[in-house]
């Protein structure tokens, strides 16, 4: 079973509503987010079993599935929470030799990237159960990522590509579609779903979930035969690379033809035509109304070829719509243009005289807003349908955005603060940044390279940490070359998450393996935080936790440990990252070591968010019995602040503010706590490891109070003639 | 004209949130009233790592009923119907974008701040103007309604999602009625306090002006004689800093306050608006700096009565609750050393310089201010004040407060701007050990690198802008490194040195 692989379910957010609508049948309307329509869409499609690695904008998919486990083992539905992308991409060989569907899912372009190598493996044999990737293309505004297509997989591993329109229906019918596709040509099948459509709120008609055939319900008795032509191996590879054009292509682009996966809309104006990703087709819709050339219900002047697959083309779709027509625009996402290449060799090779526009019109970079369509669109106009002059005013909507924001500009005068995101009220990785920003004054500036994780909040203010990222868990990898060069031992940050995923081999190995000078700091805060707290390998178990109570449950867990021993590393610490005095030294201890070679520091304390989630209901519970409970939380005396600001620039938490002095006689705005305040400590431990001010205070609030608490407080209003405090 | 502006069009809404806010809750009700009303809905935002505090946005648009137009998943500029934001410099930033539209848009915001790190760290006042902001929506926005929906929220014990949903339904920019949005909020866990903010909203949105009147001045404290022909800011600052020096340490101090403000006035041999503004910004820093804080000051502060009361209504405690106050000390040596008699002091900091320790000192201690022992311990404490006239730290900082005194009496007549200047730079004094010793080396720098030459001619006449761009350096980091630059008089950024290149030029 695989549940006994997971030692708790702590996910960050609770999906009850949501796992209802899983349950949905025949005729019912579904409601909810883009992401949970495609999981719907899978059980309507009776996968067998279902993997992925958690990111955004796609954890919900895996998230929900874990939370409803009930109804997947009704339907006898595996799912499986991987390690890293790779072995999510490797779980889908399964469907190479036996008629099981398959879906995993991860963010992409980085997912991709990790799980490449097993995709061509799979891709070179092909599949003979239908097998979907669900990429969160992670492109544009709210991305986390370095901006690349995961385009180019598809077409040098020949895995078919699906860019639906972002509407519900669209995106679960061509994750339907997708299986038979991938069964149709037996090659694997990717689905891209950018940001916004991963969280788009629509609706759809629901079908019956399918139990699938087989499953760990219905288990097969023997395993597949030997089949060396099915393996990744030569000398059969150079068969699989023919067989990949031969027949696997002509068949997926007879089915996407005859099933009209790509949508053709008419126009009145039957001389020019657009050819758009089916990602892209609303903005260009909102971007041809904007130009007076569609209305709202999406019914445009200009024919529109809507291809909901981007990998292949299919050939005669491209000819049939561009035969006639004097001049095709392609309105493409991202770099380079691959599609607009491809259209470019169709009508070469088939030697028709149509001028072809798309990345001189658009930019090369960047995600395709409405207003950057309009913009295209209307040059692409002015220069072949030059009638339309008068109803495509050069520039009008630019000109007119451009004025608005010039007016607010103006008028507020000066650049509004930015507000990049930033470690969370009580936050465990956040006295591990101060305490390194004090032990940078004895240690001086060193190497720092840092890491995916909420740990990169640290290369924000107030702390700016950071030379370079190359990715998830690579920190220690990237300064292989560099600690050859430096004088002081360079520090790469890493978070429990990238450990697990690849910081353990390309970094903790390879560097004792090397012998190299270094230090590394693991945050071992207990889950995938970043991505909504998933499970680890070494996070804490359910036992562990009601042990820890109100405490950080993530000391009683030595996995992160026992592993670094395991491999062989003899300078290890673990120091829970409240204690800032004794972080501060251990780290400028780890810097001035006579020791050369990997030294290890384990920044220990537990993700507040999962925390807070287990205080919560215990303090409610303790309060509603009436029994006694401690809140503690910190302030600071307005008198003592001189405003000074250090506090804040050692700390970043978000409820240490400014206000306006009460004083009338302060001009510098004063240090204040607001009621988020959740008590962590912090406040008190910089106020002594940085010698900061004296006013920090720390309340500790007793409700429900003992007799003998009331005795006490008594007493010390009699001695101190403060009276009842 | 556009053709977006016909019949058909869905209604187009974006919310400006911070993570963690409760922008999906509210973009959530605004969908299911919209269905309930029997229209079509998309909605969508980019929460990503976001919803941890940083800013973020979400985008609904709806169908006209029975309308299925195509949805657009992202917000155009200047074709936005309604734009919410939960904050007020959400609000700006949705302007400075051209979400905002005199000829489309209704603004629901929030008019309480949420300050950014950005606002938060810096040395003196970073905080972004509100009023720039509240007087630009007025005029950027078809409608504007801003009330502060934070303390509505606070106020009525739920989140500001709920608050903000009331000034919505209240704004008449939604096509459907009150009830249909109050019912979408649902009968689920908390949804009574929700209720009860929205409801509360509401009333503000319907029932108030535009925006909130701005709160009156403080009365002025009562008039003393010795103040009576002063020009009025300068006579309430004076009288406050009067109040200050006397609870500091006794009338004889304040005394000394006052002739030191009449030796100001008496230097100053005209009223005009800059001689009057260096005045009265010299009074203010003269009662800081004469009231420092010292560490009998702290402890006297810290065991006050009326500060225990603040603090249990800070907390929001209610009267059964127990409170315990616990006090973060690291007194150095430093620290003895100033407030001890002064030739006393001076052979403690001999021996602190030559980096000898003080057994109990420059530890960190936990105090707890309202225990037994704790309490008394900070009032031995506080009645240092007695011998801090023969203090170490008061001879130095009545030395340094003479000489800013001459230069500021000197400069007043010639160069009232200089004065001006010269008025607001203790403004760097302040802050506890080190950030007080680099805000005094800052101070001492300039004092004497700028103003001292300046006070013997200022032919280029540039002193007075040289010395202001000097403070705000100071404040800019707390490496100094701004400050060098502006004393040296360049903008160079440093370059990492090669160290091959570095060995080369030591040999």
């Amino acid at each position: 079973m695989i549940w006994q692989t997971r030692r708790g379910d702590g996910v960050e957010r609770s999906f009850e509503r949501e796992i209802e609508s899983l349950k949905l049948g025949q005729g019912e309307t579904f409601y909810g987010e883009g992401i949970l329509a495609v999981t719907k869409a899978l059980l309507q499609s009776g996968v067998s079993y279902v993997g992925g690695y958690q990111g955004a904008p796609v954890s919900h998919l895996v998230d929900v599935m874990v939370q409803a486990k009930p109804l997947m083992q009704q339907l006898g539905v595996h799912v499986e929470p991987c390690t890293n992308e790779a072995s999510a991409a490797a779980m889908l060989g399964a469907s190479i030799m036996y008629p099981v569907r398959g879906a995993v899912t991860w963010k992409s372009i980085v997912g991709t990237n990790v799980a490449a190598d097993a995709l061509s493996n799979l891709a070179s044999p092909g599949v003979m159960g239908g097998t979907l990737v669900i990429i969160g293309e992670d492109y544009g505004e709210g991305a986390s990522v370095i901006q690349e297509r995961s385009h180019a997989y598809a077409m040098k591993s020949a895995i078919w590509l699906m860019d639906p329109r972002p509407n519900l229906d669209t995106i679960v019918r061509c994750t339907q579609k997708a299986f038979e596709l991938s069964e149709a040509s037996n090659a694997p099948v990717m689905m891209e779903l950018r940001i916004r459509a991963c969280h788009v709120q629509g609706q759809f008609e629901a079908s019956d979930n399918i139990a699938p055939k087989v499953s760990m319900r219905d288990v097969l008795q023997d395993p597949a035969p030997h089949l060396y032509d099915h393996l990744a191996h030569p000398p059969v590879t150079f068969a699989h690379e023919k067989r990949k054009y031969e027949t696997r292509m002509p068949a997926a682009r007879k089915f996407i033809a005859e099933h009209r996966l790509n949508e053709l809309h008419e126009g009145a104006r039957g001389d020019i035509g657009l050819i758009v990703q089916g990602g892209v087709h609303n903005a260009l819709v909102r971007a041809l109304s904007e130009l007076g050339l569609a209305d709202a219900a999406g019914n445009s002047d200009l024919p529109i070829l809507t291809l909901n697959v981007v990998y292949p083309l299919v050939p005669d779709e491209i000819l049939r719509f561009a035969k006639g027509k004097k001049a095709l625009l392609v309105v493409e996402e991202g770099q380079p243009e691959y599609i607009e290449h491809e259209i470019g060799s169709i009508l070469r090779r088939a030697d028709l005289q149509v001028a072809l526009s798309g990345k001189d019109v658009l930019p090369m970079a960047g995600e395709y807003r409405s207003e950057v369509l309009v913009e295209g669109v209307a040059a692409f106009l002015r220069h072949h349908q030059p009638s339309l002059d008068n109803r495509v005013p050069a520039d009008g909507y630019a000109r007119e955005v451009e004025a608005l924001k010039q007016h607010a500009r103006a008028l507020l005068g000066a650049p509004v603060p930015p507000r990049p995101p930033g470690f969370c009220t009580g936050c465990p990785e956040r006295p591990f940044f101060a305490a390194l920003k004090l032990a940078k004054q004895e240690i001086g500036e060193v190497h720092y390279s840092a890491d995916i994780g909420c740990h990169a909040l640290a290369t924000f203010a107030p702390f700016n940490f950071g030379n370079s990222i190359l990715g998830y868990g690579m920190s220690l990898a990237s300064n292989a070359g560099v600690a050859s060069f430096q004088q002081k031992p360079p520090l790469a940050v890493m978070g429990d998450g990238g450990f697990w995923h690849n910081g353990l081999l390309s970094g903790v190995t390879s560097r004792l393996k090397n012998g190299g000078d270094g230090v590394l700091v693991i945050m071992k805060n207990g889950y995938s935080s970043a991505t909504g707290t998933q499970d680890l390998i070494s996070s804490p178990s359910a036992d562990q936790k009601s042990r820890a109570a109100e405490q950080s449950a993530t000391s009683g867990d030595s996995t992160i440990e026992n592993a670094l021993k395991g491999v062989g590393v003899k300078w290890l610490r673990t120091v829970h990252t409240y204690r800032v005095a004794e972080m501060r030294k251990t780290l400028t201890q780890a810097f001035t070591s006579s020791f050369k070679g990997l030294k290890v520091i384990v920044a220990e304390g537990e993700c507040q968010l999962e925390r807070q989630r287990r205080i919560k209901p215990l303090r409610a519970a303790s309060l509603a019995a009436g029994k006694r409970v401690v809140r503690t939380r910190f302030g600071v005396d307005e008198e003592t602040c001189t405003g000074d600001h250090s506090c804040m620039r050692l700390s970043g938490c978000p409820t240490l503010t400014v206000k306006t002095a009460t004083d009338p006689l302060k001009t510098d705005p004063v240090a204040h706590v607001t009621n988020g305040c959740v008590g962590c400590g912090l406040c008190g431990e910089l106020a002594h490891a940085a010698t900061l001010c004296p006013s920090f205070w720390r309340a500790e609030i007793v409700s429900n109070p003992r007799p003998i608490d009331r005795l006490r407080a008594r007493v010390r209003g009699l001695f101190t003639g403060l009276g009842a405090t | 004209m556009n053709a977006m502006t016909g019949q058909t069009l869905p209604l187009r809404i974006l919310i400006l949130a911070l993570g963690g806010e409760g922008g999906g809750t509210l973009m959530n009700w605004i969908v299911s009233a919209a269905r309930a009303s029997g229209r079509r809905v998309q909605a969508t935002s980019v929460p990503g790592v976001a919803q941890r505090t940083g800013a973020t946005s979400y985008y609904i648009e709806i169908a006209p009923p029975g309308g299925t137009p195509i949805l657009g998943l992202m917000p155009m500029p200047g074709r936005v119907d309604i734009v919410v934001a939960s904050e007020l410099v959400e609000a700006a930033r949705a302007l400075e974008t051209g979400f905002v539209s005199p000829a489309l848009t209704t603004l629901v915001a929030s008019t309480n701040r949420v300050f950014a790190t950005a606002e938060k760290i810096d040395m003196g006042d970073g905080r972004y103007a509100s009023d720039r902001i509240i007087a630009a929506a007025g005029e950027m926005a078809r409608q504007a309604h801003l009330h502060d929906l934070d303390a509505v929220a606070r106020d009525n014990r739920t989140f500001i999602s709920a608050a903000l949903f009331g000034a919505l339904a209240a704004s008449g920019a939604l096509p459907w009625d009150r009830e249909t949005s109050a019912s979408a909020i649902g009968q689920g866990r908390g949804a009574e306090a929700s209720l009860r903010g929205f409801d509360a909203a509401y009333r503000t949105v319907t029932g108030a002006s535009e925006t909130a009147p701005p709160a009156p001045d403080p009365a002025p404290p009562a008039s003393l004689q010795d103040f009576a022909g002063l020009p009025e800011d300068l006579r309430k600052v004076a009288e406050l800093g009067h109040d200050r020096v006397c609870d500091f340490q006794d009338a004889k101090y304040g005394r000394l306050y006052l002739d030191r403000i009449r030796r100001i006035v008496v230097a100053a041999d005209s009223a005009d608006h800059k001689t009057a503004s260096a005045m009265t910004e010299a009074a203010r820093r003269l009662a800081l700096w004469m009231a420092y804080e010292d560490v009998a000051r702290v402890a006297d502060l810290k065991t006050r009565p009326e500060r225990f009361a603040r603090i249990r209504r800070e907390s929001q405690m209610t009267p059964d609750q127990l409170l315990r106050v616990t006090e973060y000390m690291k007194p150095r040596a430093e620290e003895l050393a100033d407030i001890l008699p002064a030739r006393l002091g001076r052979r403690i900091m001999v021996r602190v310089e030559k980096g000898k320790s003080f057994p109990g000192f420059g530890r960190g201690i936990h105090v707890r201010s309202n225990g037994v022992l704790g309490f008394w311990m900070l009032r031995a404490v506080a009645w240092l004040r007695r011998i801090r006239r023969r203090s170490l730290r008061y001879e130095r900082e009545q030395a340094a407060i003479e000489s800013w005194l001459d230069a500021l009496c000197r400069s007043l007549p010639d160069s009232p701007d200089l004065a001006e200047a010269l008025a607001a730079l203790p403004r760097l004094r302040k802050g506890y050990s080190d950030t007080l010793e680099r805000g005094c080396r800052a101070y001492a720098r300039i004092f004497e690198t700028l103003v001292v030459p300046a006070l013997s001619g200022d032919p280029a006449g540039t002193a007075a802008t040289d010395l202001r761009r000097a403070i705000s350096a100071a404040l800019a980091d707390d490496s100094h490194a701004r400050l060098d630059q502006a004393l040296a008089g360049t903008q160079e950024t440093p370059v990492p040195i090669l160290k091959a290149k570095a060995a080369a030029d030591a040999d």
